[in-house]
């Protein structure tokens, strides 16, 4: 809302000058004083960091590179491919991401795995995350669950332009998921042994409606998981 | 809590520090002023003989050494990094804090040394056309008059050489004058100063007329016209305390603060002058050149009247304007805050302890002023935004230069009626009461009243 200034000739108090300078010296005097005396709250976990309380200082800075604020859960990070149980991407080389992409910044390669006839994989799955414009189609577009964007970080700077472009080997990481649905756990891979094909039979999810359902959330790695990292470096650092 | 302990601790430690400094100041001044005795011996072939004349000037070269090179040229180094940190500190933010010794930022400190070879490793550069003269000489002219004012700040009370330790068995007491802290004792005092603080708009003005730049001709003419101005009222505004304390010379006004009115409450210059106290704040602040007063140089306008200046030629003007601020305090102590007096247990500590250490303990108490002094100039250049050009003259000539005015006259008037200076506290005392009154009784703005927001918004404003 803007601030009603009404156009008049200053009052004596504001022509006099000298009682609103004393006021803000002795309120530039406060902070002062307060962030001499007092240090700032060094919680690893910047969102429950304390402030302006007495015994803390009204700094509210955040020292980058070593404290970082987590991103909001649906903040589209970095991409990832979500791994299987068993290591291998979940992604089966549609290509509907790469289709969705607007950047065009996807580049995939399908293969066909040996010992499995139907199911096809990327031999190469590579981002160029510069061009990427981080929209998040390719996660709506995936049938598989496979692309995600929820690492919670964005895309770490570089010094060359090669280190941008994010092949398979790097994408791939993060915790695994399974769905009830999954071709591979509902008739069985060649690949994959029984009784791990029993396990992940097990931990498998229905399969969620909307790309925001919880199921599709990862608890734990996305949100705090910056901020459980610095404590346990904090931690570490300690011991 | 661990910082704040620290903290106390620190400020224990630095308070312990300026004493020792001090006692540092008086024992060099002492032992200089014998060695350039021995010297005098030597060189006319009388040994043994103490000679007052050798000792006062070997202790005046100390006191250069000391005071300028020691104490005005680390308080300005240091308040370079005073300015990020302080204002940090009230901005609550961090400030400088990303060059690391083992791990430990030490308040910002290395930063000096990074600022220092940043400065004397850059590149020169001239600009075409420049009046090669003059722009080489502008810097030093900015920042010799600056430094030179210093010499008639006294640091510390006076001191018989005999009491410094070491020199008892040499120098018997009371055979030679006493030392001070004080560079030079002229009895022209503070007309000196006038005369000085005038000098360093020449660099200024020289500097931006000789770099061939037109927002450096404005900086400069907007400096030269400013200061001009505003040393009128910085004149007017310390004959006040010339009428109260009879003197001209720095010390003696120093020791005249020293007496007591009403028994017991110390007649300090900022209790007899206090109008005179502002008038003289003010007008050293715009002659600092420093913000709310920062029109030749304002960064957002035209870059100021060293635009054309790099490397260390542009470093000697922007430290200047730091020594400035130092030296201003420096006076400022001497004048209106009853410079060397530590007031606090001032008798006490006079009779139980040794007068060298009663000495250090007064200067340190003076250079502990001094930067209560710094840091008060510093926070107003962080609370107050740039006045415009106008608004600077007209506070200059309608409110600084009629209210040092009137204060010469009553202060006058009011001597001429009571000269035991009692009357005179009694009119400081009933000013500042009215200050802090008025200060208090002229309340915040008024709150807009309840319901009206809300209406706007409803509106769809």
């Amino acid at each position: 809302m803007p601030y009603p200034l009404k156009n008049q000739p200053a009052d004596l108090r504001e022509s006099m000058y000298f009682p609103e300078i004393i006021r803000g010296f002795g309120d530039l005097a406060r902070h002062f004083f307060k962030n001499l005396f007092f240090s700032r709250d060094r919680n690893p976990d910047v969102l429950a960091r304390k402030r302006g309380g007495f015994g803390y200082s009204d700094n509210v800075t955040l020292q980058y590179p070593e404290e970082r604020a987590p991103y909001p859960p649906g903040y589209r990070g970095l991409h990832r491919l979500v791994p299987r149980e068993d290591g291998r991407p979940r992604c089966v080389a549609c290509y509907m991401c790469a289709t969705a992409c607007p950047a065009q910044c996807i580049y995939i390669e399908a293969g066909e795995y040996a010992d499995d006839p139907i199911e096809k994989y990327p031999v190469k799955f590579v981002i160029d995350e510069m061009r990427c414009i981080v929209c998040g189609f390719c996660v709506e577009a995936c049938p598989k669950d496979a692309i995600r964007m929820d690492s919670g970080e964005h895309t770490p700077p570089s010094y060359e332009r090669a280190a941008q472009i994010w092949d398979q080997k790097r994408l791939l990481r993060g915790p695994s998921v399974s769905y009830q649905y999954d071709p591979w756990l509902r008739r069985g891979s060649p690949s994959i042994s029984p009784e791990k094909l029993e396990e992940m039979r097990a931990r498998a999810k229905p399969f969620p409606s909307v790309a925001t359902d919880e199921a599709s959330q990862t608890p734990g790695f996305s949100v705090r998981a910056l901020a459980q990292e610095a404590r346990e470096r904090a931690e570490a650092a300690k011991r | 809590m661990n910082r704040f302990v620290g903290m106390l601790l620190f400020f224990a430690g630095v308070v312990a520090g300026l004493i020792a400094l001090s006692a540092g100041f008086y024992w060099v001044a002492g032992w200089l002023g014998w060695g350039f005795n021995a010297l005098a011996n030597a060189i006319s072939g009388t040994p043994g003989v103490v000679s007052p004349g050798a000792i006062s000037f070997g202790a005046s070269v100390a006191n250069i050494v000391t005071l300028l090179l020691v104490l005005v040229m680390t308080s300005g180094a240091l308040l370079t990094t005073a300015e990020r940190k302080w204002s940090a500190m009230m901005q609550n933010r961090i400030g400088a804090n990303r060059i690391k010794v083992f791990g430990s930022a030490l308040g910002g400190v290395p930063f000096l040394a990074a600022d220092a070879l940043k400065m004397l490793t850059k590149e020169s550069v001239e600009p075409r056309g420049r009046t090669r003269l003059l722009y080489q000489l502008a810097p030093a002219l900015a920042f010799a008059p600056v430094f030179a004012l210093f010499a008639i700040v006294p640091v510390g009370m006076d001191l018989d050489p005999s009491q410094i330790p070491g020199l008892a068995s040499r120098i018997a007491s009371g055979v030679v004058q006493p030392i001070g802290l004080q560079i030079a004792r002229l009895d022209a005092g503070l007309l000196y100063l006038f005369a000085i603080s005038s000098l360093a708009v020449y660099g200024t003005s020289l500097a931006g007329w000789a770099s061939n730049n037109k927002l450096a001709l404005l900086g400069g003419v907007r400096a030269s016209s400013q200061m001009i101005s505003y040393e009128v009222s910085l004149g007017l505004s310390l004959v006040g305390s010339m009428i109260a304390y009879r003197s001209l010379q720095l010390n003696e006004i120093v020791v005249a603060q020293g007496q007591s009115v009403f028994g017991g409450i110390p007649a300090v210059g900022i209790l007899l002058q206090p109008v005179g106290f502002l008038v003289f704040f003010a007008s050293a602040f715009a002659e600092t050149k420093r913000a709310p007063f920062d029109l030749p140089e304002g960064e957002s306008e035209i870059v100021g009247y060293f635009i054309e200046y790099s490397g260390m030629k542009f470093g000697l003007m922007f430290l200047a304007e730091f020594v400035e601020v130092a030296v201003l305090s420096g006076i400022l102590t001497a004048v209106f805050l009853g410079g060397w007096h530590p007031y606090l247990f001032e008798g006490w500590l006079q009779a139980n302890l040794s007068p060298f250490w009663f000495a250090a303990v007064g200067a340190g108490a003076f250079i502990f002023k001094m930067t209560l002094m710094m840091w008060l100039q510093f926070t107003v250049r962080w609370l107050l935004p740039r006045f415009r050009f106008d608004q600077i003259q007209k506070l200059c000539w309608k409110i600084l230069l009629p209210a040092a005015l009137v204060n010469v006259f009553v202060t006058a008037l009011v001597l001429l009626l009571d000269p035991s200076m009692q009357l005179l506290a009694v009119v400081g005392a009933v000013t500042i009461v009215a200050i802090a009154a008025i200060t208090v009784a002229v309340g915040r703005a008024p709150a807009p009243e309840a319901g009206h927001g809300a209406a706007h918004v409803v509106a769809g404003h």
